[in-house]
């Protein structure tokens, strides 16, 4: 079934070693459509990327920062990558040899495109 | 008032023995109500002398104003009643270091960490070495006071200084924050002078906890970074030993790479000089 997200979260999902790419709310990590691979907990990556997006945010805001634009998390086994606008995050699930530059790039488009 | 304590007041006065007054009490002492924690913690006392946080929440409203005798015996009763309460340990690890009792904070810190706490290794690791350069001046150089200030100083600069190398003239500045999102070393000065490294290690260090919780729930194994854009900078941050932080903020014209080495760097130079003395 396609919707009006599908195109921009396939987008991020062709770059190599993407493992699944979420559109959430911020403010309570449910999900408005998902792209993901078999096996991956797509409300519990939602959940958990949109709070922690939420954290950064609300962090750089106190600390007079300014906004947050693409945040990136780098752990032993894998990347989460996450960019936001007018309350929804974008949020990538990657493996730890990803391009996270090329994602980084192709998650900016498709924030704008959302 | 905020809703939870006008709530959590209204509890406690539909029922004055309920165990509801230590909330209370905190929220107060958070709110920097003192006065009012102080009646709230000192009748619970009354109520329920043998409750072991009922003292630790009267002895934390007493440090916050400033007194520390009388907090220094409401944690000594804790430890009477409960002789492993962390926060008592803790608290009287504080005490005794504001008092420059060096090793018997040293002693209530080392038991704190040892039952569990992560977040007191830290201030631990500082105290040790502040013991070590009180202890290292020359023996009657100096009165002891004077020593201890010496050392303190001596700790001061190494950690405002404790990036000052890697960092360079470049745009950018580093902090290194214990378990509390307190700045341990580091600095960091916005263009017209001011210091907000306290206001921005306490607004930042939460991501620690999100950051935690993700690679957990979605075994990820170790977080090794988490580094996010602003309009007007790249934050950096990384985690260092099993409490503290180290956090980069550098001007957007920044590479990320390069952000991202200079957080790598800086870790390791502050897991080295906390390691020093441990």
């Amino acid at each position: 079934m396609s919707t009006p997200y599908t195109d921009a979260l396939t987008a991020v999902t062709r770059q190599r070693g993407v493992l699944g790419c979420l559109l959430v709310s911020e403010a309570d990590g449910i999900i408005v459509d998902a792209d993901v691979q078999v096996g991956i907990e797509a409300g519990v990556v939602g959940a958990l990327v949109a709070s922690l997006y939420r954290r950064a945010r609300l962090g750089t805001d106190a600390a007079g920062l300014s906004a947050v634009g693409f945040l990136q998390l780098e752990a032993e086994r894998g990347h989460v990558c996450a960019v936001g606008r007018d309350g929804l995050v974008l949020a990538t699930l990657a493996e730890p040899k990803a391009q996270i530059g090329l994602i980084r790039s192709a998650m900016l488009h498709a924030l704008e495109a959302v | 008032m905020s809703d939870d304590i006008r709530r959590l007041s209204e509890e406690l006065a539909r029922d004055p023995s309920s165990m509801v007054f230590l909330q209370l009490g905190e929220a107060l002492r958070r709110g920097a109500q003192l006065d009012l924690a102080l009646r709230v913690a000192s009748r619970g006392v009354e109520r329920h002398s043998g409750n072991a946080d009922a003292h630790d929440l009267l002895a934390r409203v007493r440090v916050d104003r400033g007194d520390l005798a009388e907090a220094t015996a409401e944690w000594e009763a804790v430890l009477r009643l409960a002789p492993d309460h962390v926060g008592a340990r803790k608290g009287l690890g504080y005490v005794l270091y504001k008092q420059h009792r060096l090793e018997e904070a040293e002693h209530h810190l080392g038991l704190a960490a040892e039952h569990g706490d992560a977040a007191v290794e830290t201030a631990l690791r500082m105290v040790r070495r502040l013991v070590r350069y009180t202890n290292g001046a020359p023996a009657g150089s100096a009165p002891n006071g004077e020593r201890f200030a010496a050392a303190e100083r001596r700790v001061e600069d190494e950690a405002r200084c404790l990036f000052a190398e890697i960092l360079g003239d470049g745009q950018q500045t580093a902090l290194l924050l214990d378990g509390d999102g307190l700045v341990t070393a580091g600095a960091y000065v916005t263009a017209d002078g001011e210091d907000v490294a306290q206001d921005i290690g306490a607004a930042l260090t939460g991501v620690r906890d999100e950051a935690d919780r993700t690679v957990k729930h979605l075994q990820l194994g170790a977080w090794r970074a988490v580094v996010y854009e602003t309009e007007v900078a790249t934050i950096a941050l990384g985690p260092v030993l099993e409490d503290s932080l180290a956090l980069v903020a550098a001007a957007r014209t920044l590479p990320l790479g390069l952000v991202r080495r200079v957080l790598d760097r800086c870790v390791q130079r502050a897991e080295a000089w906390l390691t020093e003395v441990a």
